[in-house]
């Protein structure tokens, strides 16, 4: 090679030059900036909410991709989302909604009465996948009177569904683009889909048509991140701006140390919960269940699994809602007691069950723990530790299992526990027809008390083992503003994220 | 006897490794505490006059699970090398005694054929398959040590059936087997057992590999490498969490190498003076 004095020193005064410029452009490159990495535990099977039940799939695409006519806002109030308006009838038997006329699909497609319409039918109709098809039960029929207007009218009185509607099981698609909704998905909201590079990331960008206006930043990326210690290290690089729920509780003092970081700890309205298999013996047996119960003390796996972050919770309900009914004191640790009652169940030597658990950290950590306190009591808890997939297709769809730790994160999802077939198998009739006052309760008064008892149901019948509610928390980078801190829903809408 | 007591890499791994080995059997019938018993709210606590080493995430008493987690690893070595040494060494002395034979070929290509995939990733797609388990992972780590002892074993009975001492048996009328157990076997098993400490260590080393991965040895079973995953997390809070199952496995690894490169020059010094 031969080589040139000249452009050495050329070389030399570019790269002086470059680095000069590239020291005098930080802070105002971090003024400008317009684009964001959220880090995240868990990535979404599927990007269509209304066809799969993980939190994942609504904490990327509901409020970003996918829209409903209302929506929640970060501090749990109904807001206008497609709908800029709606009246009910004085029966609560008759919704009226006025859509946007500016909404539009990201395809161009204007959004109409005959989208939502479609969107609900889809949802009701027989092989439909939709997980919380509660929300559309009580709907009798559907008019379109014009493109912007849509009349739905209820059989029955469901002081919830208004609520439901707000839910990522809810969002409004187009019959056109629906059938590719779940890896190509085509929505209405203030980002559009760009990429998905499984196991890794996917990547959002602002739809300049958004009936909201323009959003500040314009492009995102969803990064997954499961390992709770890689999330820290991540957060310490800079590789993210945000992570929406950080695994690593036990990094929160380190990271609240960090100037360049902000922490918070806020709620989720997830109830974690050690479920049992009430439909397979032994645990279909409540002196069993009552035994599991009163051998865990769950502020220790409050503590051990969460760093004592979690409030305890005593029955599946979320003390986040003004019926909340304080129940933690209704079964106490007791272990002498818990064996006596496992003797009197016919398992005086005890007996094994599985604990299969998900890759969350409160899962495992949380499930060592527990079966600690299960083999006090001479029960032999054998865990299993399964990835996502696995634990959906073993735990939560053919209920091959004992018991396992996970957490609920839909608000106010009671409903579970009157579902045929769901996965922890609770069959009970007189929680059924208590859960259906709550959904008739005209009055504040008549709610909260339908709700009291049927949290005090579920707790006697010790369906499962209720710990407590999941902690959230978020990490961001200094000059990010904007992120929830709780989580009404599980839903991270960048369209309200800031640089500063 | 003379020559093992002047070689310095013997009797530090030898030493090394019965420490290790009598640490095991002492948690056999004693631990400073129960292993398994977690006190949640003394959790990542320094060493001190109780907890030697401290205690982990759930207030374990560190100590007391390095100890049983010794016992587990050395559990791991000596089942997953038994696998190894008992069908590698029968597999190469049949392979060696019918050299060129169909028998020969078959069983070394299929041994080439295990030996072609790097093992550690064979191990995990393996557990993968059967589910995670201590069971399965020394299943997983045995089957890759066959080829190893089944090379070694072939080589050096090729040697040896080309000796006069054979022949005269031959002559004299011994069966194959008679030849294999009488003659072959006692010329080869130094080599055998040099190997089968080598793989003792890489045996200990994938254990903890595969729990690190967190599909090894499942809780509340106590193993080096789960422990070392478990610190991972804690590293800004306890980093004594991680040194004490790292150096546990480093040690132990150490020991079973040096003990093998020891013994080998011990039982054939002419390797050392190559």
């Amino acid at each position: 090679m031969i080589f040139n004095p000249g452009l050495r020193v050329g070389m030399s005064a570019a790269l002086v030059a470059g680095s000069l410029v590239m020291i005098a452009c930080q802070p105002s490159r971090a003024q400008g900036k317009d684009s964001v990495t959220i880090c995240q535990t868990l990535e979404p099977t599927i990007l269509d909410p209304t066809a799969g039940a993980a939190a994942a799939i609504r904490e990327v695409t509901h409020g970003n991709i996918f829209e409903g006519l209302v929506a929640l806002d970060r501090t749990s109030k109904i807001t206008p989302a497609l709908a800029e308006s709606w009246d009910v009838s004085a029966d609560g038997l008759k919704y009226r909604f006025k859509l946007r006329k500016n909404a539009a699909f990201h395809d161009g497609t204007p959004v109409t009465s005959a989208d939502v319409k479609f969107s609900f039918e889809r949802a009701l109709a027989p092989d439909s996948k939709n997980a919380q098809k509660w929300i559309f039960e009580p709907i009798g029929g559907m008019s379109t009177p014009t493109p912007d207007e849509i009349n739905i009218t209820l059989k029955t009185f469901a002081a919830d569904f208004l609520d439901g509607l707000t839910w990522g099981d809810a969002v409004i698609f187009s019959e056109k683009s629906v059938a590719k909704a779940a890896t190509d998905p085509v929505g209405t909201g203030p980002y559009k889909f760009v990429r998905w590079n499984r196991g890794d990331r996917l990547t959002l960008e602002r739809n300049d048509l958004w009936w909201g206006g323009k959003a500040e930043i314009k492009a995102a990326t969803f990064r997954f991140i499961a390992d709770p210690q890689a999330q820290v290290s991540a957060l310490l690089a800079g590789d993210c701006d945000a992570n929406t729920n950080l695994g690593a509780q036990e990094a929160v003092p380190q990271l609240m140390s960090n100037p360049g970081l902000k922490v918070t700890v806020g709620r989720t309205e997830g109830e974690t919960i050690v479920a049992m298999n009430n439909a397979k013996a032994p645990l279909n047996d409540i002196r069993v269940r009552k035994a599991i119960a009163m051998a865990i003390d769950r502020q220790l796996v409050n503590e051990g699994a969460v760093s004592g972050l979690g409030t305890p919770i005593g029955s599946h309900f979320s003390p986040n809602h003004p019926a909340y009914l304080d129940l933690t004191g209704a079964v106490r640790f007791e272990p002498a007691r818990a064996k006596a009652l496992l003797a009197e169940a016919g398992f005086p030597n005890g007996l094994t069950l599985s604990l299969r658990l998900p890759p969350p950290a409160y899962a495992r950590r949380g499930g060592e723990i527990v079966a600690a306190m299960l083999k006090d009591i001479g029960i032999t808890a054998t865990i299993e530790p399964l990835e996502w997939p696995q634990w959906l297709e073993r735990v939560f769809r053919t209920k091959d299992f004992d018991l396992t730790i996970v957490s609920h994160v839909e608000p106010m999802d009671l409903n579970i526990y009157a579902r045929d077939n769901y996965y922890f198998g609770y069959t009970s009739a007189a929680f059924r027809e208590a859960f259906k006052a709550t959904k008739q309760a005209r009055t504040e008064a008549e709610r909260k008390a339908a709700f009291e008892v049927v949290q005090r149901q579920i707790a006697e019948d010790q369906v499962n083992v209720f710990l407590f509610m999941l902690p959230k928390v978020t990490v961001v980078k200094k000059g990010l503003s904007g992120m929830w801190e709780n989580w009404p829903l599980p839903s991270n809408p960048i369209a309200q994220l800031t640089w500063q | 006897m003379r020559r093992a007591l002047r070689h310095p890499s013997f009797l530090i791994g030898a030493s090394l490794s019965a420490v290790i080995v009598f640490i095991a059997l002492v948690s056999l019938v004693w631990t400073p505490h129960d292993p398994g018993q977690m006190r949640i709210l003394s959790r990542l606590k320094p060493p001190d006059a109780s907890f030697w080493l401290g205690t982990d995430q759930f207030g374990r008493d560190i100590a007391s699970m390095l100890m049983v987690g010794a016992r587990n690893a050395l559990l791991v070595g000596l089942v997953a090398v038994g696998i190894g040494f008992t069908f590698g060494s029968v597999l190469g002395m049949l392979a060696a005694r019918f050299e060129g034979s169909l028998l020969d070929d078959v069983v070394m290509r299929a041994l080439d054929f295990v030996f072609a995939f790097p093992a550690v990733l064979t191990a995990i797609l393996i557990l993968t398959l059967f589910g995670p388990g201590l069971v399965n992972a020394v299943l997983a780590i045995g089957l890759f040590n066959i080829p190893v002892f089944a090379r070694q074993a072939r080589g050096a009975t090729l040697q040896v059936m080309t000796r006069d001492f054979i022949r005269a048996a031959r002559l004299a009328g011994c069966g194959t087997a008679s030849i294999l157990v009488r003659h072959v076997v006692p010329n080869i098993l130094g080599l055998m057992i040099v190997q089968a400490s080598t793989q003792f260590a890489l045996a200990i080393l994938a254990e903890a590999g595969l729990s690190y991965l967190g599909i090894g040895t499942q809780p509340p079973n106590p193993s080096w490498g789960r422990m070392l995953n478990d610190a991972q997390t804690f590293l800004a809070r306890a980093p004594l969490l991680a040194i004490f199952p790292g150096m546990a496995i480093a040690l132990s690894v150490l020991a079973f190498n040096l003990l093998g490169d020891g013994l080998r020059d011990i039982i054939d010094p002419r390797l050392k003076e190559r």
